[in-house]
Formats: C-alpha cells, structure tokens, sequence
C-alpha cells in the first residue's frame, strides 16, 4: 500500500495524522489527489457550505518596536517616512463611514508601537462599541498582547482582562509566522516567542475568548517546519478547544528583509490548505484568505479543504505593502459569487461563526450579471 | 496517478469517458460527456485527475512556453484566456474549461492558458488541470514590460538580464507544478529548474 494510500485510509476511518504523514503529504507529488483527500474531511465538517462575514480591517498604528524579515508594513520609530499612527477620533471615524452599511467585525492589528499609553487601546475598543455596540472586536494578535505584558507591566491575564472589558471579543491569529526556533530566530527574533505566542492563546481561551491561529508560510522554512507549526496548534487545541479557525498566510516578498525569496506559489497555496485541513483534526475551520493568495486561489481553496474565505475586509495594508496583487476589499456579491462558482453554499456568518444569512446554492447575484453582461458588450465593441 | 484517484474518477461517474479517451473514441468521449451532462455538474478535482492523466499519456510532461505571443486556435489547439473563466452561468471556472477541453478535444491537443489574462497564479493550477502550454509577455509581477536590455544584479551571478530572471521564475513555476518548462521564443531553452532556476531565485 502506497503512503497516500495508508494516509487516505486513516483519513477516512478519521484517525489522526502524524508528523511523517504530514510531511509525506507536502512532498506528494500528486496536488489533486491531496486534494481529494481535504476534500473529503472539508466535506464531512461542513458539506458544502462556504462561509464568510462583514468585516472592517484596521491597522491604528504601523510604529513597530520588531523588526521581523517578512514585514513590509512596519516602520521602526515614529516620525520615520511614512510611520503612521491614527488618533482616536481617525479610527472611529472609519467605523463612522461606513454605518449604512456595517461591518459585524473589526478586526485589528497593529505594530508594536513603544510609546503608546495601555488607555489608548482600552478607550479604542470603547469608542467602536459606542458608535456600534453589537459590533465584534476581533482585535491584537498574541504578539501585540504579550507586547502590551511587557511593555505595561502585566500578566496576559491582566492585559486581556482589561481589553475584555473594554468590548474585546476574540483574538485575531496573526504573528505565529513559524514557531520552529530554526526558523523564528531567524525571521522574527525580538518579539513573542511561539512559547509566548502559544501562553497568550491558551491564557484568552481560559478566559473565555475564542482565537484563530496563522502559520505564514512560503519562505526559509521547510516542509517539517510547517509540520511541526501545525502539530503544535493541534495540541494546543487538545489542550483548550479554544481555536476556531487557521489560517494560511502566504508570504509576500516585496519591499522586506526577504525580497530575494520568490513568493509560494498556487500550487503550495492549495496544498498548504490541503494538509493543515488533513492535519488539523481538531480545528472546525480553515480559511482561505483571498488578501494573502488572491481572490480566484481562494477560490480554488473551496475545493482543497478550505471552509471559509474570510470577509469583504474593505481596507488592508499589510498584504498591500508586501506587494500582493489582491485588491483591498471585496464587494458582499463579489463573495457570494466567488463562493457559487466553485460550487459552494454561500453562508454568511459572525466572528463566531453562527449563520446570519444562508444563501440559495445556485444562480448567481444580480450584480455579477451585470458585471459579466458589461464585460461581454464590451468585449464585442473592442471586436 | 495512485489508486485514490482512480476511485475518485470512478466515483465522479467519469469511467466511461475515462475509457472511451483511452480507446481514442472520440465520438464516444462525447456521447458520455453528453449523457453526464457536459460536465458541468461534476466534482471539479475528479475532472482535474482525469484530465490530468489524458495530459501525461497524450503530450507527456514538457510545457511549452510562448512569450512572444500565443499560438494561433486551430483544430488541435485551444487557447485559454480570462473570457473563458467568466463566462460561463455556473461553475463556470478556467479550470473545468480547461479539463473540459482536454477530456473531449482532440487527441494529443494543445491547451494553452494564457498567463496574461488569467493570472500567472491560475495558470500554474491550470497545468494540473489538463493544460499543456502557456503563454504571455515577460512582465513584472505589476504588468510592466521589462526592457530586453535591463539588467539586475544578482547575488553570486553578477548582472543578470531581468527577462531571463523572469523566465528563470516561470520555469520554476512550472517545476514545481511538477513539469519541465521549455520556451518557445526562438531560443528553444531549456531550464535546468531544480539546479540553476531555484538556486539563482534563493540567491
């Protein structure tokens, strides 16, 4: 019997994968046939259904005390060229806009910004909840919490405590990038370790707060190394059955410290899903997040284990900074009708993933015909 | 191809048009994808596997590259682009396009995806999907042309032609597709992608 055959035998009595079989998984040659395998265990947890949100990105300040490789949205000091922190009033300003049409979710993240006082992040929260009080704040990475420990002089628990108090509702999966010291201490030496990074995820989850965990991929590190990363948050989630999704996050090379890297491409964009899927038993949902492997890869996602494609985002720097292609928001149709056409049920959803709204499978919205309509006329005009 | 995706051919109800391509029975191929519907309504990867196998047996493993221009339509070449990804009412994807057109056109066809209208991203999938070439300028990743005389300095190589880094880049991309890329530009190049390609990008 085959690897992949001994490997889709378990996969289908639902037995658990191993670190061998992992990596055995990133190494097959075979990219449809891993596929087929994601597939199956996508298909088992959610059917057909794809999911996606309303949601607000929001980064207040690109200050940045780390100086990881892979960053190219920070800037080391305030005052440097385009270092850039919003006043309160900005940041509300941007949830303001956009109240006839709101987002359910803000999400943010930010640099490690040094000279901030603790009350600007407290009264951030607050304000959003003022302006929208159902709104959910899916806000700082573990690495931006652990920062605050520090920085502050206090616990995760205290730190979380108080953000949790101020309207926090669940914690974003960003700055895991790889937890193998190999590779860490390379890239991102002077921030959370994966140690720390794990502590902060496993501290919010016994405090009642729900996470997702990322793993940025595609750069020095090798296929063991993503192995391990998963491996690690599958124990973690033993341990809490605090993690909700993970998220694959395709490293981006322009204007970093690892601009001579080339990007991963499609390829190990679908296979990267395909086996997180595979050994993530624990986790309910795997994103494919159309910012980081663009709109049409994320679409593919669907059929390669992912559940969800994130949200309609509306403003995102991070990605952009690091030269990604993708646009930087994404219109509610736009979603649905990505979601159709890889054969998905469109469901809307909240941070916590409970439905608001489940679309009909087939026909597709109003507003893609349009589209589709507009480009054929003129496409026959140009003949 | 393992025994998984034989399953998942058969499963996908894709036997008969599997068999009927083996035999060469066009007219066969035809009546079977008629009798399942034109595909449209079937699992996306068990169409990709098949076509991907009629790929390997009839044209094997090489891709050609056309940087100065796609070849011209004919009875044994279809050519790819954009259009063909957002046409379609449902489930109409590049890639069914793609593994429709392997599955039942003609024997030993040319498929090719047109890199410049689909995204380099969905062409590399493309491969695996039944297409069998690709074409399209030699552009940076933001769409500008690249000058034939512009140069970068590399390390380790010194000045490098930045068309021939940019086609070191596809030819890696195709490798890791897991096919061989060979460009059809008159210099009929050949990449030695595991060696030279990636070593050059990681330098």
């Amino acid at each position: 019997m085959s690897t992949l055959e001994s490997i889709a035998t378990k996969v289908r009595a639902g037995e658990r994968l191993g670190f061998e079989e992992g990596v055995a998984l990133f190494q097959h040659p075979d990219l449809l046939a891993v596929g087929q395998l994601a597939n199956l265990v996508r298909e088992r947890l959610h059917g057909d259904r794809a999911y996606f949100n309303r949601n607000m990105r929001l980064e207040v300040t690109n200050v940045c005390v780390a100086s990881c490789l892979f960053c190219s949205f920070a800037k080391l000091e305030e005052g440097s060229p385009g270092a850039r922190t919003m006043k309160l009033e900005e940041a509300w300003r941007e949830l303001e806009v956009r109240m006839s049409d709101p987002p359910s979710e803000i999400h943010i993240v930010n640099g490690l910004h040094p000279g901030l006082p603790f009350s600007y992040y407290e009264e951030l929260l607050a304000g959003f909840k003022r302006i929208k009080p159902d709104v959910h704040m899916k806000c700082f990475t573990a690495v931006e919490i652990h920062f605050f420990a520090q920085h502050y002089g206090m616990s995760h628990e205290e730190v979380l405590t108080r953000l949790m108090r101020a309207g926090l509702g669940s914690l974003p999966g960003g700055g895991a990038e790889i937890f193998h010291d190999e590779v860490r201490s390379r890239i991102s030496s002077d921030k959370a370790t994966a140690d720390e990074y794990l502590e902060v995820h496993r501290t919010a989850h016994r405090l009642g707060l729900r996470t997702n965990a990322t793993m940025l991929y595609g750069h020095i590190e090798t296929f063991e190394h993503r192995v391990d990363h998963l491996l690690r948050l599958r124990a973690l989630q033993d341990e809490t059955h605090g993690l909700q999704a993970f998220i694959p996050l395709a490293f981006h090379p322009d204007g970093n410290g690892m601009k001579n890297l080339p990007a991963p491409t499609a390829v190990d964009d679908l296979r990267t899903l395909a086996v997180s899927r595979l050994l993530l038993d624990n986790v309910e949902h795997l994103k494919a997040y159309w910012v980081s492997m663009t709109p049409k890869i994320a679409q593919m996602g669907l059929l390669f284990g992912a559940d969800d494609i994130d949200g309609t985002i509306v403003h995102e720097t991070i990605y952009s900074a690091a030269g990604s292609t993708s646009p930087s928001g994404l219109g509610y149709d736009e979603l649905v009708r990505l979601i159709r056409e890889a054969g998905r049920i469109p469901v809307e959803r909240d941070t916590l993933y409970r439905v608001v709204r489940e679309h009909a499978r087939e026909a597709l919205p109003e507003a893609a015909f349009k589209v589709r309509d507009r480009k054929a006329e003129k496409h026959l005009v140009l003949l | 191809m393992t025994a998984l995706v034989d399953r998942a051919i058969l499963a996908a109800g894709l036997g008969p048009i599997a068999e009927a391509r083996r035999t060469g029975d066009l007219a066969r191929v035809q009546q079977a994808s008629v009798a399942l519907g034109a595909l449209d309504a079937c699992d996306l990867l068990a169409l990709g596997a098949l076509a991907d196998r009629i790929r390997k047996e009839e044209v094997g493993d090489v891709v050609r590259i056309f940087t100065r221009g796609a070849p011209l339509p004919g009875a044994d070449v279809v050519v790819l682009s954009a259009e063909d990804a957002n046409g379609s009412s449902s489930r109409g994807t590049l890639l069914r396009r793609v593994a429709f057109a392997r599955i039942t056109g003609p024997l030993r066809a040319r498929i090719v995806v047109d890199w410049a209208s689909v995204g380099l991203e969905l062409a590399q999938v493309a491969l695996g999907f039944g297409a069998s070439e690709l074409s399209g300028p030699v552009v940076t990743r933001r769409g500008l042309p690249i000058a034939e005389d512009r140069t970068q300095k590399v390390k380790g190589a010194g000045l490098v032609s930045s068309q021939l880094l940019k086609k070191r880049e596809l030819a890696v991309l195709v490798g890791i597709a897991g096919r061989e890329a060979v460009f059809d530009d008159g210099t009929d190049e050949r990449h030695a992608i595991a060696e030279e390609g990636t070593a050059l990008e990681h330098s």
